[in-house]
């Protein structure tokens, strides 16, 4: 294969995000980051689009919702007792069970979006992990040609990641 | 005020992981003992519990008319204490704060195991517990269901989404942590941490997956918060009973639920800070911010007081005002008074600048408005039963040996299980302190006063 | 060039305030024809509405400005502590037209004709008038306190600081608790005297909170709407083209409708399962008889399930129009709110809502209107002298 593996290694934010520009100007796609936070800096030099689990979300909210209303208008339908003459469909108590299921479902279909999408449990590590990345480091592993590797290399460097290793 | 500025020295990120991760060390014999201790009173109390299930409700002391007392007392309790946790790290991570970060794990935590605890009580009180799933909606020959249209229904759903929501928001906050401890740990701890941790490595994929789910769970977290307390409080408010119906019972307990929760957030983390050495990472600056939002939930509690008395003053309804005035003098009326002492004059000193910052005084005063709030849930809700609108059904109400064992027990489980976190995983969140470390530093530059 | 900044920094200019004083001489004046006409009735409805609601702008806007300094927000320098300022002069008027009332407290409260033993002590017409009006002038002289001393060079330089975690100034760290307080106490005690007095035999203890902290949300929709005006009127170069600052005004719009309707339902809730019929009819009458039903919903419709609906996403609190537009319709939303629960007490079964009510809410817009030029200045002033925006992100 004519690929190889760069991986820089910054003390700051700022540094690994000028690199990271610098890498997608030079139209080198195949790279990813490690840092120790979510780093404002670094997301927007990727230009990555917004997460879509907020629509997963958003269709278990709905569905909550719909849960919700089904259980509550189903078993008073089912089981007709009078409770001090509230009307059996009573939307007070209702939109109080509705409210619940919307988030209770709105919050785990999330949750498991951000599982599935992050590809968490991981169980093979991602390529250039080193322990620092999680202390305080911010690394950029890229993948290229092995003609591009050197000006990558060089691209690293003046950005101003302090180390940089070349593997394969 | 300003002495001359002592040299801080500024933390960077290995401090803060070094911090944290330090209290994670194999820990020495008299935490143990502690834990030990804490788990034996629970034991005693499930035996309690045993001897209830087999004997009855009869063993505690709940009569007619006061059939609710101290076990519920203990569920609003618990469950107020639980909305602080979810108040600091959801809904002032909404309001971008800046000292959160710090404190808002320890909180968190103290949520989901203030909930686990709290969730005992209903089935606690069932007496026959095995029948707890009557509650839920399923489908039989007899087509019973349950009564939507009861609080104690929308109570549970409330509390099963309260619980379950908090914990997957605490797990993903976590997720990021238990890597950082995985790294630096060695045998049978970094295997456990290789498992909770799932894998996570920080990618740039990874990361923005969670800050999207992250935000989302926190705008979920922030209404369901508020919708669970009231929720609790109106158990009470639906009912007509002089001192239970009452239109402010849902803001004032959700404000009431969050000042006994920063109360217990004070009383864990000013020990924990000195025996887990976390003294550079929670500043008093931190605590002088917690203090602050005592005293204005206090004061909603006052106000809250004195619009009820007023209330039913202006009412003119003569059933009620015999209720508030057996309140106030009646043969529970020391706790009433003890209540106001506790919650709404106590706190007032902490309009000082110098004694919110003083941890010592802070976690006093901190002791007094958990005491107050516990007796405040009493008198609400045992005191309006005992003099409720028939006279000749007036009685007398105190608590067994049962009910005082099992109120210790859900103390020593809670602080069992939060004891046991701690030692055990990260009980600050390294990933959001270094995300914020700039904050940080201002406040160690600040040194130890709080400004002019 | 200069009388260009001069009249991009004058926004409000005398035109403006002469015709708050024109709008201001059309409602007195029909006041007085209604009064003489045999309308009294309605008159005072309308005037009571309408000092009730201008009122809660007013004070509304001076609590949130103690907010923001109660919580170091640092979103846009000193130009929103101005903005929530600007509105303060109508607590003078507010104060000097509430004792108006005593000259119409015949039509207005129930219990001034028709007595009533039990609450006769504190239902009586001196107590009453004695209570609030010293309550009303207190507010006002803290207000005015607390905004000399926000005005202050100390205060503007803390506001302009940019990220720090510095306290305010010590004399805004004493100030701001006391505005914020006193105006919980206060406006609950307004409520209950000149709204829930209305109707003496009912009685509902979130009714305070309720009431404040609607006239807090209306403080907050006028600081939006304002804001939206001035961004459009000001030119290039002004804080309110940030939008970061429109996204936290929207933000506060928002949540504020939301608590709104938290504290509606709050009520709503147990007022509708305790099924008693001394705290029933006060809903009942508004929610489910001819004519207020459609007035009801329409509050709920304006307040809540528009700014939810609409302001949900970042961008839509970010677009000028749609914020202001949003705010628009919460004005109106929040007076014809005033309007439900004050008008149904007193004209029970007919809709008092035509030329008389509209010419007084004009004169009341208009006497506003005056008070809130000077202010409006000198937030566009603010809002132009080019200083940093503290935590742009």
């Amino acid at each position: 294969m004519n690929t190889v593996t760069i991986i820089g290694s910054f003390s700051g934010e700022g540094e690994c995000a000028r690199a990271v520009r610098a890498v997608r100007t030079a139209r080198i796609d195949d790279f990813h980051t490690f840092s120790p936070f979510p780093s404002h800096k670094i997301a927007a030099a990727i230009e990555l689009p917004k997460s879509p689990s907020r629509w997963v979300a958003l269709v278990g909210g709905i569905a909550g919702i719909l849960t919700g209303l089904a259980v509550t208008i189903g078993t008073t339908y089912e089981w007709r007792l009078n409770a001090g003459g509230k009307p059996l469909v009573s939307w007070p108590p209702f939109i109080v069970i509705t409210f619940e299921l919307m988030i209770l479902l709105g919050g785990i279909s999330g949750f498991l979006a951000f599982l599935f999408m992050s590809g968490v449990p991981a169980f093979e590590s991602a390529s250039g992990y080193n322990s620092h990345f999680g202390e305080d480091r911010f690394g950029l592993v890229v993948r290229c040609t092995k003609e591009d590797a050197d000006g990558v290399e060089s691209m690293l460097k003046t950005a101003g990641a302090e180390e940089v290793v070349r593997g394969v | 005020m300003a002495a001359a500025p002592k040299e801080v020295i500024q933390p960077d990120f290995r401090a803060i992981d070094r911090g944290v991760l330090r209290a994670m060390e194999p820990a020495g014999r008299a935490y143990w003992i502690w834990v030990a201790s804490c788990f034996t009173l629970v034991a005693i109390a499930a035996g309690f519990w045993l001897r209830q299930i087999y004997e009855g409700l009869g063993v505690t002391g709940l009569r007619q008319p006061v059939n609710w007392a101290v076990y519920i007392t203990n569920f609003v309790f618990w469950v107020g204490i639980a909305h602080s946790g979810t108040l600091i790290s959801a809904i002032l991570f909404l309001f971008r704060t800046r000292w959160r970060t710090a404190v808002y794990r320890a909180a968190e935590t103290m949520t989901i195991f203030a909930v686990a605890t709290a969730g005992l009580f209903p089935l606690i009180h069932l007496g026959r517990v095995w029948f707890f799933y009557w509650l839920l909606p399923y489908p039989n020959e007899r087509s019973l269901q349950p009564d939507f249209r009861s609080p104690l229904v929308w109570d549970a759903f409330a509390v099963s989404t309260y619980l379950t929501v908090s914990s997957l928001f605490w797990t993903m906050g976590l997720i990021p942590d238990v890597a950082n401890a995985r790294e630096a740990a060695t045998g049978w701890r970094k295997k456990f941490y290789t498992i909770v941790a799932m894998g996570w490595q920080g990618t740039d994929r990874q990361w923005r997956h969670f800050s999207m789910v992250y935000l989302l769970m926190a705008g979920l977290a922030t209404p369901l918060v508020i919708s669970v307390h009231s929720v609790v409080s109106w158990d009470f408010a639906m009912a007509q009973l002089p001192g239970w119906h009452s239109t402010i019972f849902a803001p004032y307990f959700v404000a009431g639920a969050i000042f006994s929760g920063v109360a217990m957030v004070i009383t864990l983390l000013v020990p924990m800070r000195k025996l887990l050495k976390l003294e550079e990472l929670l500043t008093p600056w931190h605590f002088d911010n917690l203090a602050k939002v005592i005293l204005l939930t206090s004061l909603i509690v006052s106000y809250s007081y004195a619009t009820e008395t007023f209330m039913t003053w202006y009412a003119g309804d003569p059933i009620e005002q015999m209720t508030f005035q057996m309140r106030y003098f009646g043969p529970w009326g020391w706790m009433f008074w003890m209540m106001v002492l506790c919650n709404c004059l106590i706190p007032l000193l902490l309009f000082s600048p110098r004694i919110r910052v003083n941890l010592r005084a802070l976690w006093v005063i901190s002791i007094f408005v958990n005491i107050g709030m516990w007796l405040e849930r009493f008198v609400i809700i045992a005191g309006s039963l005992k003099v409720n609108t028939i006279p000749s059904q007036w009685g007398p109400y105190v608590p067994s040996i049962t009910e005082i064992m099992i109120t210790v027990g859900s103390f020593a489980w809670f602080l069992g299980l939060f004891s046991l976190f701690a030692k055990f995983m990260p009980i600050v969140s390294m990933t959001e302190m270094k995300e914020g470390i700039v904050w940080l530093r201002a406040a160690l530059k600040r040194g130890y006063s709080t400004g002019a | 060039m200069a009388s260009n900044a001069d009249a991009q920094a004058q926004p409000a200019g005398t035109t403006l305030m002469a015709a708050g004083a024109v709008m201001a001489a059309i409602g007195a004046i029909s006041f007085a024809i209604a009064l003489w006409s045999g309308d009294a009735q309605i008159a005072w409805e309308a005037y009571l509405v309408n000092l009730l609601y201008f009122l809660g702008i007013a004070q509304g806007g001076v609590v949130a400005s103690a907010a923001f300094y109660l919580t170091q927000a640092k979103w846009g320098g000193s130009t929103p502590y101005r903005l929530a300022e600007a509105f303060a002069p109508f607590l003078w008027i507010g104060f000097i037209l509430f004792f108006g009332l005593y000259f119409g407290r015949a039509g207005i409260f129930p219990w001034v004709l028709h007595p009533i033993a039990q609450k006769a002590a504190w239902l009586n017409t001196p107590f009453l008038f004695a209570r609030d009006g010293i309550g009303l002038g207190l507010m006002a002289l803290t207000s005015f306190a607390f905004i000399r001393v926000s005005r202050s060079e100390e205060a503007r330089t803390w506001a302009v600081a940019g990220e720090e975690i510095d306290l305010p100034p010590h004399a805004i760290r004493f100030w701001a608790p006391i505005v914020a307080v006193l105006y919980a106490i206060i406006y609950s005690l307004i409520a209950f005297d000149l709204v829930m007095s209305l109707a003496p035999v009912w009685r509902s203890s979130l009714f305070g909170w309720f009431f404040f902290a609607g006239a807090f949300w209306s403080a907050v929709v006028a600081m939006a709407l304002t804001a939206v005006v001035l961004r459009g009127r000001l030119g290039k170069e002004n804080v309110f083209t940030n939008p970061v600052f429109m996204h936290d005004l929207g933000k506060m719009v928002f949540a504020f409708s939301v608590f709104w309707v938290y504290l509606l339902f709050a009520q709503y809730i147990v007022i509708w399962y305790g099924d008693i019929p001394v705290e029933t009819f006060f809903i009942v009458q508004r929610v489910h008889h001819m004519p207020w039903s459609p007035l009801s919903i329409a509050c709920v419709l304006l307040i809540f399930v528009v700014p939810f609906t609409v302001l949900m996403s970042v961008r839509a609190k970010q677009t000028p129009a749609v914020l202001g537009g949003v705010a628009m319709f919460g004005l109106i939303g929040m007076w014809l709110e005033r309007y439900v629960l004050v008008v149904p007490s007193l004209s029970r079964d007919a809709l008092p809502l035509g030329l008389t009510q509209l010419l007084i809410t004009v004169g009341f817009l208009g006497a506003f209107i005056v008070c809130a030029v000077p202010g409006i200045n000198l937030t566009a002033r603010a809002a132009l002298s080019g200083e940093a925006i503290g935590g742009g992100e």
